[in-house]
């Protein structure tokens, strides 16, 4: 039973012909694994080496060596909070004390009871102008207030129980808030 | 060979005419200039990771450059004591150490340690550090052999650089970046090379120590005694230390010729039974303890005038010395023996010009025969791997099995069925590579560990040879195998149905063969195939032998002993002598040299014996270092 499914395996194979160097393909391939399984276990960084003819040992340095490489699982929403100058200055503490209360984590790189949400601090995200920024996942989330916040929270957590009950098929296609519903508030948040 | 062009450096007022290319490092050093490194290490490519060279350099920017990586030009200047350079080296060594634990008194590299020496010949000498320093679980446990201390480790990345470039793994990475870089094996799992060893000498502080040796002994506290290691055919060059009777350690000792300063981790760390407490002292007749007299006329009434019923198994590593006393007995006394020795190959004896272990530096093909060479000649290993990953050559291996020279991308692997090498080493005379090698090609071949017919397999490469205008190397596995041939004692006979027995060394790797009626043993260690032994006589070990082995590619060294063989035991030619008289054949040789020298004599191939070089070593270069900034 490999760590990476066989369709991800062909792909990362043929990523070395795009570099004039094949073990360019390293960080490619390890996004396109981490994609699949959240973080990277030293069993997919093996089939990562494997597949491309590296050794293990290289792919794991390349992997330890960026931050954006998790070696230990995440939550399944990942913020990436600015902590950077022009942040700092609009509040960015204030934030990052706001979503560990929201998420219920004490540090950076824990990952909340539910499994649904962790947090890191970065450094700039390029996008000053609307500090303070996080990113989520993929997205910026702009002009953050605390409300704006827990919402980003709650409304995943509240996804994911749609998502259950089958109510709801995808996050994507989420509307704006629905900030009528009632929110769930987390014990710790003050 | 293109004429090197030469060019004119000045270094600190000394003029030096050098090669181009030469780095400043280098070129200084002929000069008796010490210019500090801690990355640098002349067997790896540099990469300029430290800055502990930094020199001032001129025509150039009016900075202080790192001399490790930058080659000499004709006309530059370097000032390696001008206030500039000498205060850029003073504050790198400042924050050389704003991390390290300064741990040196209990650190086993404190008195041989570059990092100690640097801060006291280079350092400030006060520190100015006192906030928090980045801690770490130490030691880590890399291997059973190496321990990892993250605190002391200055990120020269000398370990991880030769695991690339040298023994072509990525065992050990650098994990991690920035100021949280941290040497790292791979997943955390043990270090498995067989030429892991290697980084404990690199290492220039404390960081890789010894697990065998690990707060043993300070450095100083020992003697050190040059010889040769007796592990197997490649005859790598070796320090061995002692302290109070007891080998504690082994490093490297460089010699350009066979290892270039490297060693296998079996020469390195496989010495502890040299100390062990149940060593063989006192010969024993019947379990019970007795004198070299009483034992070796026991031996002798055992052995005496068997003819073909005799059986004597040899060990790998029997010196040239014992093997022509040994030879000596064979004419004379126990003539008709069946001698096996052990570990040896099933190759013959070698005739005409033989490639040498420094030849393959230069060859443009390789071809390596049915020899596992990771294992069976690990240094060998590494000299082809630097021919092909530094010297551009190109490999070819024929064996049934994966090896580690597979690693590299473009080694050609031709997978023989076992016994048909020879096969496919006449089908390659057609090989694409060996139409147009542009240089020398070299062939090397071993036996397949038995699984190949040798006769068969030396004949199609020495054909192979003749046609690509190839050298050819046989690799032997015992330790003294090619000396033992040519002086005609390395049996290769079946020890079956024999009814006395002679097993000198470890046991007969088949068993004692149930014929047996009298089994005397010479051995230094204990072992359960002693226990219905007649006669048990103790054998000195490798570190306490002297005499010389020839090594694979002939080449005779002299082994020295770095611990005393203290009464009653007895140095091996002193006991075949005693032996041999009790045999009825008067070898009465008063030390270890007239041996040598009649051997010299009887022998061409150790002619070498008859001048022994002197056992003192050359004393080590003192180089000029600054004063303090």
């Amino acid at each position: 039973m490999s760590a990476l499914s066989s369709h991800l395996l062909e792909e990362i194979k043929a990523l070395p012909a795009k570099y004039p160097q094949p073990r360019s393909a390293v960080m490619p391939a390890l996004d396109l694994a981490q994609e699949e399984l959240g973080h990277l276990t030293p069993e997919a960084m093996s089939e990562v080496a494997v597949a491309l003819q590296l050794d293990p040992g290289y792919v794991e340095g390349v992997a330890t060596f960026y931050t954006l490489f998790h070696l230990e699982p995440v939550g399944k929403h990942r913020f990436y909070v600015c902590t950077n100058l022009s942040c700092m200055l609009r509040g960015a503490e204030d934030v990052v004390d706001r979503l560990k209360a929201a998420i219920g984590v004490r540090e950076p790189g824990e990952v909340s009871k539910d499994g649904l949400f962790s947090y890191e601090e970065v450094e700039c995200l390029g996008a000053c102008e609307y500090a303070p920024v996080v990113r989520l996942d993929h997205r910026y989330e702009v002009d953050l207030t605390r409300g704006k916040i827990d919402s980003l929270v709650n409304d995943r957590r509240l996804v994911r129980s749609h998502v259950k009950t089958g109510v709801r098929s995808s996050l994507d296609t989420t509307p704006e808030p629905p900030r009528k519903k009632p929110v769930r508030r987390t014990k710790k948040s003050g | 060979m293109p004429d090197v062009k030469m060019v004119n450096v000045t270094i600190d007022g000394h003029v030096v005419t050098v090669p181009d290319g030469t780095l400043v490092v280098e070129a200084a050093k002929l000069v008796g200039i010490e210019i500090p490194v801690f990355c640098y290490h002349h067997k790896l490519d540099p990469v300029g990771a430290c800055r502990m060279c930094l020199v001032e350099i001129s025509p150039g920017p009016p900075v202080a450059q790192a001399g490790c990586i930058r080659p000499v030009a004709d006309g530059m200047v370097v000032k390696t004591q001008s206030a500039m350079a000498v205060q850029a080296r003073a504050d790198i060594l400042e924050f050389e150490l704003v991390n390290h634990p300064l741990d040196c008194p209990v650190c086993d590299k404190g008195g041989e340690c570059p990092l100690q020496d640097f801060t006291f010949r280079h350092g400030y000498p006060t520190s100015r550090i006192d906030g928090p320093r980045l801690h770490f679980q130490k030691p880590i446990p890399l291997s059973p052999n190496i321990a990892l201390d993250r605190e002391r480790c200055v990120l020269c990345y000398r370990c991880t650089r030769y695991y690339d470039e040298v023994a072509w793994e990525q065992e050990l990475t650098v994990a991690e970046r920035g100021v949280h870089s941290v040497i790292a094996s791979q997943f955390d799992q043990p270090l498995t090379s067989n030429f892991s060893g290697n980084i404990i000498d690199l290492c220039p502080v404390g960081a890789l120590t010894s697990r065998l040796w690990r707060f043993e002994s300070r450095p100083w506290d020992l003697h050190h005694t040059p010889s040769v290691c007796s592990k197997c055919a490649v005859g790598c060059n070796v320090t061995l230390w002692q302290r109070r009777g007891q080998l504690v350690r082994v490093t490297s000792r460089e010699n350009d010729d066979i290892d270039e300063g490297w060693i296998c981790d079996r020469g390195r760390f496989d010495y502890t039974d040299v100390n062990d407490p149940a060593r063989l002292r006192v010969p024993a007749v019947h379990g019970s303890k007795t004198t070299w007299a009483v034992a070796l006329n026991t031996v002798a009434d055992g052995i005496k005038g068997k003819g073909s019923k005799l059986g004597i198994s040899l060990p790998q590593d029997l010196t040239n010395e014992e093997a022509f006393l040994f030879r000596r007995l064979l004419d004379g006394p126990l003539r008709g023996a069946k001698v096996k020795m052990h570990g040896r190959t099933a190759l013959p004896a070698p005739s005409g010009e033989q490639l040498m272990i420094k030849d393959i530096d230069d060859a443009r093909v390789i071809i390596i025969v049915a020899s596992d060479t990771e294992n069976d000649v690990p240094i060998v290993n590494l000299r082809v791997k630097k021919a092909v990953s530094k010297r551009g050559a190109k490999l070819i291996v024929i064996h049934p099995d994966a090896v580690d020279l597979d690693r590299h991308r473009e080694t050609v692997h031709i997978r023989n069925q076992p016994g048909e090498a020879a096969a496919e080493v006449r089908k390659l005379a057609d090989h694409e590579l060996l139409h147009e090698p542009g240089g020398p090609v070299a062939i090397l071949y071993g036996d397949g560990r038995g699984s190949e017919d040798a006769a068969g397999l030396v004949a199609a490469c020495t054909e192979l040879a003749a046609k690509v205008g190839a050298k050819l190397m046989p690799l032997y596995r015992g330790t003294n195998e090619r000396g033992s041939l040519e002086l005609g004692v390395a049996g290769w006979d079946s020890l079956d149905g024999v009814e006395a027995l002679l097993s000198w060394g470890p046991p007969p790797t088949a068993g004692v063969p149930a014929s047996v009626k009298f089994h005397a043993v010479w051995d230094h260690l204990p072992r359960p195939e002693h226990q219905n032994a007649s006669v048990v006589l103790p054998a000195t070990s490798f570190a306490e032998r002297q005499g010389s082995y020839t090594n694979l590619e002939g080449r005779v060294q002299f082994l020295r002993p770095a611990v005393d063989a203290e009464a009653p035991l007895k140095e091996s030619w002193d006991v075949l002598c005693e032996l041999a008289a009790a045999l009825g054949l008067p070898l009465d040789y008063v030390g270890i040299f007239p041996i040598q020298r009649e051997a010299a004599k009887a022998f061409p191939a150790l002619a070498a014996l008859a001048q022994p070089p002197s056992p003192e070593p050359e004393p080590v270069p003192v180089l000029m270092g600054p004063a303090r900034p």
